[in-house]
């Protein structure tokens, strides 16, 4: 990838970034919590996704790579997900 | 052993030779030496305390003397001994098994063996620190936390710290074996190839990459509640009322969560080797090949997977929810069902093969034996009803040791077995008889009566009186079990001398790669670069490995960016002085490669004093607070010592790489490493969630932090944090096309704003701790309530990270300036994969500690 490609990606994980801060300034997060909550994480993750394809070059890795980080992933979230829904 | 090719590593009998070694072959035989020391230690203490319970009461060692000989026991016994013992074998022959000549990082390996012993030591010196932990291997909350430790508690932090530093050897170890299995194949070895124990141990390291993670996490966390006042794991927080849970609701749980992920896993991280060895030992011992092998293979693999989906059912009676209780049961009567299929292909190995009852055959039999008893009596305790009965009694404790200890049962066969193979002697055949005889009467004696005697409580010293004959007999078979280890000793060191020469190999129908050299194997292992091409083991020299890499489409010959590259994220760095490609010639050959290394051991030096100091820094000794300072500094030098040294392991010039064939050993290491830190990030904030789901998830908010706590400083420093990435990857471009200046100043660039970052934090910080407000008088500091603690904790890691990521990028820079990296972008691109990942944590880090 170039510096122009690099550019456009540095530029969307800016708005996007600056499009979460704007959720709570506008007053979403008190008057419709969970919608909130589900922007920015939404948001979140389609950054990470970005920087972890295209920073990070997952995208021109082997998938096996991709395999190794979603391991992790699923590991950290499977812990996560079963221990809070545990104690609901 | 031929001196000459010994690379500057002195000879076996000279004593600096063991300090120095890197060769996995060496290291291998200092972790088999370490951990049958540690099982002695852990082995006395069992003795210690089964002499205390031939009588219900605490004559003997006392209440507190009891129990810190119980829970150091466990302690050593699954940490320090029985891994550690496994992976002896797995250094030693698995890069033989798989056709290495080493394994991919040696340094790191010898790092991850120096940092295990030092480790160890310092659980040794806890004792002497007023008394060692005493809560139980298990180290539940909130009897992990200093309120609840009897006396200073200082001894407690240190197990606490030693078991940090075991995890940091063993994720080194997890990146390591991974590294190797994936990149140094020989050719036309598939993984699904590989000889069985070599299987057993890469499903083994793929366990720990994540699961030791979760327990660093739970570590790291309970060390931040010791030193530095975190409310993670207590009840109450004003040091009077420890009685309630109000404040913090999931501090008990929360635990036993992350323990637990950690603990069912640990259960076939110590399994699956001697699952392995067994395998092994029942092949050679019958001629007949596995029996079922695919599905053997498939069994173990559904098992590595599903071992980290049933961890709460060592919670069944605690207060989670019943529909999870369920889930989990069905989880793990689920799991006991691809074991029943390995046992069922070990006996029918057995049945079709001709049996030679050697030493190795007989151990691993009884560890079959007493492993189906283990996992009889565990299907029990997996039923909730029936565990609501037997949690917290002798039966739990009979059970986990009829499979833990068959586990070692194995190993010891493993250690007859490579006997031959490690010291080129065979032991005495009788004497190794005479050891499992007295060994498996021992054993049984010693557990047996534990089931029968099940109602004892666990844990206690105090059991009902008509129970005592029982513990009785128990305590003769600890000391029958101990006494048959004396004759394995015996039997080994004897044999060094007064043992029969072997040839290659002295077991008929051996057929694995290890037994193809001699005994013990040459420094660099193999005649040649192994390979399976034609269907068996045959060695290419040099000239065929030049024909084949120099040729069109030579595809074997990795781009090396290996020459003082090591792994880990110190020494990421140094990928950039790599001589360009190695011609084929040389890098096949055997003269290049560097055996030797001081650095590992004064790295971990380093780290015990540190972490000796720590254990001590919230008394304000001046004596700790020193020891911290200068343990700390001789690591950072001594890992910069090892980021300079030149140090050469090449990759091999032709090897099987599926499935990471184009991703170079160094890029793999790193992701490999990343991958056990997103578990890392990933438990911190899970642990977060939880507590603020046990808490009251909307509450949270309006009841524990103050309206001080903004979103800006967040926003601010997630732009700074964005920008920097996007210079890194302009500095990889500015390198491409070989601009120094360029490459110099978007690195800069990168570390200035990484500083800002970090400014930033600590204007906010402050400002936080000294606030003063109705509902926060004091500040809002670590200590104010459990969101501060997560707030404080979870962004303070994130920050270390960015520390380290800015000590590298600072030397990066300085290399860039006097013109590094130009049309080799590879080190800026490792350095990337870091400081990206970094980012990627704060993206989450950003709203869920700023906005939601
Ligand atoms: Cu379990």
């Amino acid at each position: 990838m170039d510096w122009k490609g690099y550019t456009v990606i540095y530029v969307v994980l800016f708005v996007f970034a600056t499009a979460q801060a704007v959720v709570e300034f506008v007053g979403i997060v008190d008057s419709a919590y969970w919608l909130a909550f589900g922007i920015i994480m939404v948001l979140s993750v389609v950054k990470a996704v970005g920087v972890a394809a295209y920073y990070q070059h997952l995208r021109w890795e082997p998938r096996a790579v991709t395999y190794l980080v979603l391991g992790g992933t699923v590991a950290a979230l499977a812990l996560t997900a079963a221990a809070a829904y545990s104690i609901v | 052993m031929s001196e000459a090719h010994d690379h500057g590593l002195p000879p076996k009998s000279s004593v600096s030779r063991w300090f120095l070694t890197t060769n996995h072959k060496d290291i291998g035989v200092l972790y088999l030496v370490t951990a049958l020391f540690f099982l002695v230690f852990g082995g006395l203490l069992a003795l210690l305390f089964r002499l205390e319970l031939i009588t219900p009461g605490a004559d003997l060692l006392g209440s507190l003397g009891y129990n810190q000989a119980v829970s150091t026991h466990g302690l050593l016994m699954v940490f320090w001994f029985i891994s550690p013992f496994a992976f002896g074998f797995a250094n030693y022959v698995v890069p033989l098994q798989i056709g290495a000549d080493d394994l991919a990082f040696p340094r790191l390996n010898a790092l991850s063996y120096w940092l295990y012993l030092f480790s160890g030591v310092l659980m040794g010196v806890s004792f002497f620190q007023g008394s060692t932990f005493a809560g139980g291997w298990t180290m539940y909350a909130p009897l992990n936390t200093p309120a609840y430790i009897p006396g200073e508690g200082l001894g407690a932090t240190s197990v606490v710290l030693a078991l940090i530093m075991f995890t940091a050897a063993v994720t080194l170890g997890s990146v390591n074996f991974l590294t190797t299995m994936y990149r140094m194949r020989a050719e036309g070895l598939r993984m699904r190839d590989i000889p069985i124990f070599s299987l057993s141990i890469n499903l083994t390291v793929w366990m720990m990459l994540f699961a030791f993670a979760a327990l660093l996490a739970a570590l790291m966390i309970l060390t931040s509640d010791h030193i530095l006042g975190t409310t993670y794991f207590q009840f109450a927080n004003d040091g009077s009322t420890l009685a309630t849970d109000a404040d913090n609701p999931g501090a008990s749980l929360l635990w036993a969560h992350l323990f637990w992920f950690f603990g069912h896993p640990e259960v076939y991280i110590v399994f699956f080797p001697a699952l392995g060895v067994m395998a092994e030992c029942f092949q050679t011992f019958t001629g007949r090949r596995l029996v079922g092998r695919k599905w053997f293979i498939i069994s173990m693999v559904l098992v590595a997977i599903q071992s980290f989906a049933v961890w709460m059912h060592h919670m069944f009676l605690t207060g989670i929810n019943l529909p999870i209780k369920t889930i989990f049961m069905a989880t793990t009567i689920g799991i006991s069902l691809p074991f029943d299929l390995m046992v069922f292909s070990l006996i029918y190995t057995m049945a079709k093969g001709r049996v030679r009852f050697t030493t190795p055959f007989l151990f691993s039999l009884g560890a079959l034996i007493l492993f189906i008893v283990g996992g009889i009596t565990g299907v029990f305790l997996g039923a909730i009803v029936l565990d609501y009965q037997f949690r917290g009694t002798y039966w739990v404790v009979a059970h986990f040791h009829y499979v833990m200890v068959s586990g070692a049962t194995a190993l010891f066969g493993g250690l007859y077995y490579w006997y031959p193979k490690i010291t080129g002697k065979m032991y005495d055949e009788t004497l190794g008889k005479i050891h499992f005889a007295t060994y498996f009467v021992g054993f049984n004696l010693l557990y047996f009566p534990m089931f029968v005697a099940w109602e004892t409580p666990r844990r206690v010293f105090e059991y009902s009186q008509d129970l005592q004959i029982w513990h009785s007999m128990a305590t003769v078979g600890g000391f029958i079990l101990g006494a048959s280890m004396l004759i394995m000793f015996y039997n080994l060191f004897v044999s060094l001398w007064r043992g029969e020469d072997v040839g290659d190999n002295p077991w008929a129908y051996a057929t694995t790669a290890e037994w193809a050299v001699s005994s013990p194997p040459p420094l660099e292992n193999f005649p040649g670069v192994p390979t399976y091409a034609d269907g068996s083991l045959s060695f290419m020299d040099d000239e065929e490995v030049a024909r084949r890499t120099s040729g069109p489409g030579g595809s074997g010959v990795a781009a090396d960016g290996g020459t003082a590259a090591d792994g880990g994220t110190a020494s990421v760095t140094t990928a950039a002085t790599a001589t360009p490609a190695t011609p084929a010639h040389e890098a096949a050959g055997e003269e290049h490669a560097s055996h030797a290394s001081f650095w590992p051991f004064l790295v971990s030096l380093g780290g015990f004093v540190a972490f000796l100091g720590l254990s001590g820094v919230r008394t304000g000794s001046v004596v700790y607070v020193s020891m911290a300072a200068v343990g700390g500094l001789v690591t950072v030098g001594s890992l910069f010592g090892m980021t300079r040294e030149p140090f050469h392991a090449p990759e091999m010039p032709i090897a099987e790489r599926w499935p990471f064939a184009s991703v170079e050993k160094m890029k793999l290491g790193m992701w490999t490493f990343l991958a056990s830190d997103i578990v890392l990030f990933g438990a911190f904030i899970g642990s977060y969630a939880f507590v603020r789901v046990a808490y009251g998830w909307s509450e949270w908010h309006h009841d524990l932090i103050p309206a001080e706590h903004v979103t800006m400083p967040g926003l601010i420093n997630t732009y700074l944090l964005l920008t920097s990435s996007f210079l890194v990857v302009l500095a990889m471009v500015a390198a491409e096309r070989e601009s120094k200046k360029g490459t110099t100043a978007a690195l800069a660039g990168t570390f200035a704003l990484g500083v800002g970052f970090l400014i930033n934090k600590g204007i906010e910080w402050n400002h936080l701790f000294h606030i003063s407000t109705e509902m926060f008088p004091n500040g809002w500091n670590l200590s104010t309530n459990i969101a501060s603690s997560t707030f404080y904790l979870t962004t303070g890691l994130h920050g270390a990270h960015v520390t380290i990521g800015l000590l590298i990028c600072a030397y990066m820079t300085y290399r860039a300036w006097t013109g590094a990296y130009q049309g080799d972008d590879r080190a800026i691109e490792y350095f990337g994969l870091y400081w990206h990942f970094v980012d990627i944590v704060w993206l989450f880090l950003f709203p869920l500690f700023y906005i939601l």
